[in-house]
């Protein structure tokens, strides 16, 4: 059960019944999220400096009002906003969502917020680190509490194109997840090189009765049970 | 049924409802004569997931399972979001009831935390007021020299460090460094309720000093007609930040019958209301503080009279306010 392990998908069930898929972010992801905001900050910083300056009096309890807003609610405001992620986590492409799927509430938002001081317990986010990189949903501290997981955002997989290949009915009787591990291939197959394909192929050879040879037209053939599968008759 | 087969018999539907959740979730730019129907959109939500249960019980193909993936999921957001909290009379609902009940609920911890800031506030002030060469153990000479200087009756406002030049500028650091202290003395709760603690007493310890050492030299005057006033709001907040920090702590280390997970969640929610109210409460104590407080104008009788005014306020505010449903 290797693939158990492996994958750090977290399951949230619907009231339906159905299993959403969240893939939580792991530590590298979350690190260049938070360096591209902690950049953008910095330009934020630099403008409010420029403008507070032709405020006179008024200027400087404006910059430290703007400080204190800037260093708490910076994240907050990005995540409660439609796409949820502060600009570093959308360019990374992650975003913040609560644990069954949802987007993240006010209260939610604020309190993983807050606890980030927690998380930067005993230096340098030692505590966040160490949750993020021992939990199996990346959770830090913060995102613990206030119930809340930060995802990868779902990208849309190709649509197979297999106009060209002539459907091949199985060898044998196929369970359906044989034939969706057929269909993965098949899906995958414009993203591989050609000598790839074939060997991956070679391992699935049996379907098309062609076990224990390689080479292209057994690959073609493999590919043919897999638009079978897909329901295209020769 | 064959995949394709699948596909084309419900196709129509699928389409629909993409259809309708970019409407919903504004990712189209097309304009719609017909109204929107939510009851549409439920329908057609409860369908895709039957198809998707069916779909991946058949093991049909990954490009259809993902289409299914994403059209259930986003639909589930649209149906299922709660984004009410912001709202005008949500805020108002807080303010009226929400937060001084969550006081009430977590009395136990509202007192542990006063005790916590009261006691060393007490034995500190008590020592440095008999032992004035104390204060130097807690700030060096020249912060001392300085706190001396803000409280003089000559000062031009009192209790003003002299680089904060007018009003506005002393608001802005108050509320830049008062609830920031508030949320730290809150959040480092998390760590079993240890960080609380020492920002309760830190901060208790070293107001003592301060009072400790004025009053020592003759500028009590001063000194308590500044702090009293916005006193009652300012005080108030750290305690009941730290009383919040101090319930984070206490979830983890006794759980009861939740797991220590569920146990912080449920203990974060119900803080999360009690930090928007001392936030507020240090907005209103930085604004009194900056603008009335430190004015040399107000008889010292006025100021006491809004003192006791506002911590008659501030004290029936906790103990009445919200008792009876609005």
């Amino acid at each position: 059960m290797a693939h158990d392990v492996l994958d750090t998908v977290v399951a949230a069930e619907t009231p339906e019944g159905i299993v959403l898929e969240l893939r939580p972010a792991g530590l590298s992801a979350r690190f260049y999220a938070f360096l591209i905001d902690w950049l953008v900050r910095l330009l934020i910083l630099y403008a409010a400096a420029i403008a507070q300056a032709f405020m006179g009096g008024f200027g400087i309890g404006f910059w430290f009002v703007f400080l204190f807003l800037l260093e708490w609610f910076y994240p907050v405001v990005f995540e409660l906003s439609r796409s949820g992620a502060t600009p570093g986590k959308s360019m990374v492409g992650i975003k913040v969502v609560m644990d069954n799927g949802l987007p993240i509430t006010p209260a939610a938002s604020f309190t993983r917020n807050l606890l980030r001081v927690a998380d930067f317990l005993p230096f340098l986010f030692g505590a966040g680190i160490l949750s993020i990189l021992l939990r199996q949903d990346s959770k830090r501290l913060g995102d613990l509490a206030a119930a809340t997981i930060v995802v990868h955002q779902p990208q849309r997989p190709p649509k197979l194109k297999l106009d060209d290949v002539v459907p091949v009915a199985p060898f044998k009787p196929l369970a359906p997840s044989d034939q969706a591990a057929l269909v993965a291939l098949a899906a995958r197959a414009p993203t591989l090189t050609a000598e790839r394909l074939d060997e991956l192929a070679a391992l699935a050879a049996t379907v098309s009765g062609d076990g224990g040879k390689a080479g292209p037209h057994v690959t073609r053939r493999v590919l043919g049970v897999a638009q079978w599968a897909m329901g295209k008759r020769a | 049924m064959t995949p394709l087969a699948f596909e084309a018999l419900y196709q129509a539907e699928w389409q629909e409802l993409e259809q309708l959740l970019d409407r919903v979730l504004k990712r189209t730019t097309k304009k719609f004569e017909e109204p929107l129907r939510g009851e549409r959109i439920a329908a057609l939500y409860r369908r895709a997931c039957e198809h998707l249960a069916l779909a991946r019980a058949r093991s049909y193909p990954a490009y259809m399972l993902d289409r299914l993936d994403r059209l259930t999921a986003d639909a589930h957001q649209v149906i299922y979001q709660q984004r009410g909290e912001l709202g005008g009379s949500a805020l108002w609902h807080i303010v009226a009831q929400d937060f001084p009940r969550a006081v009430r609920a977590d009395h136990v911890f509202v007192w542990v935390a006063a005790a916590l800031f009261i006691l060393p506030l007490l034995v500190v002030g008590v020592l440095v007021y008999f032992q004035p060469n104390l204060i130097l153990s807690v700030v060096d000479a020249s912060t001392a020299a300085q706190f001396e200087q803000m409280y003089s009756r000559s000062a031009e406002s009192i209790g003003r460090a002299p680089t904060a030049a007018t009003n506005w500028v002393a608001f802005g650091g108050y509320i830049r460094n008062n609830i920031s202290i508030a949320f730290q003395c809150f959040a480092s709760g998390l760590a079993a309720g240890v960080g609380s603690i020492f920002y309760l007493v830190l901060n208790g310890a070293l107001i003592g000093a301060v009072a400790g050492y004025l009053t020592e030299r003759g500028l009590s005057e001063t000194f308590y007609s500044f702090v009293v006033t916005h006193g009652a709001f300012e005080l108030t907040a750290i305690v009941l930040s730290g009383a919040a920090g101090l319930k984070l702590g206490h979830s983890l280390l006794a759980p009861g019958r939740r797991t220590r997970r569920q146990s912080l969640v449920h203990a974060a929610g119900e803080c999360v209301v009690i930090v928007y109210g001392v936030t507020a409460m240090l907005v209103v104590a930085a604004a009194i503080e900056a603008f009335w407080s430190s004015s040399v104008w107000v008889p010292n009788a006025v100021k006491y009279g809004v003192a006791s005014v506002c911590w008659i306020v501030v004290l029936a505010y906790f103990t009445r306010q919200g008792r009876h449903a609005a």
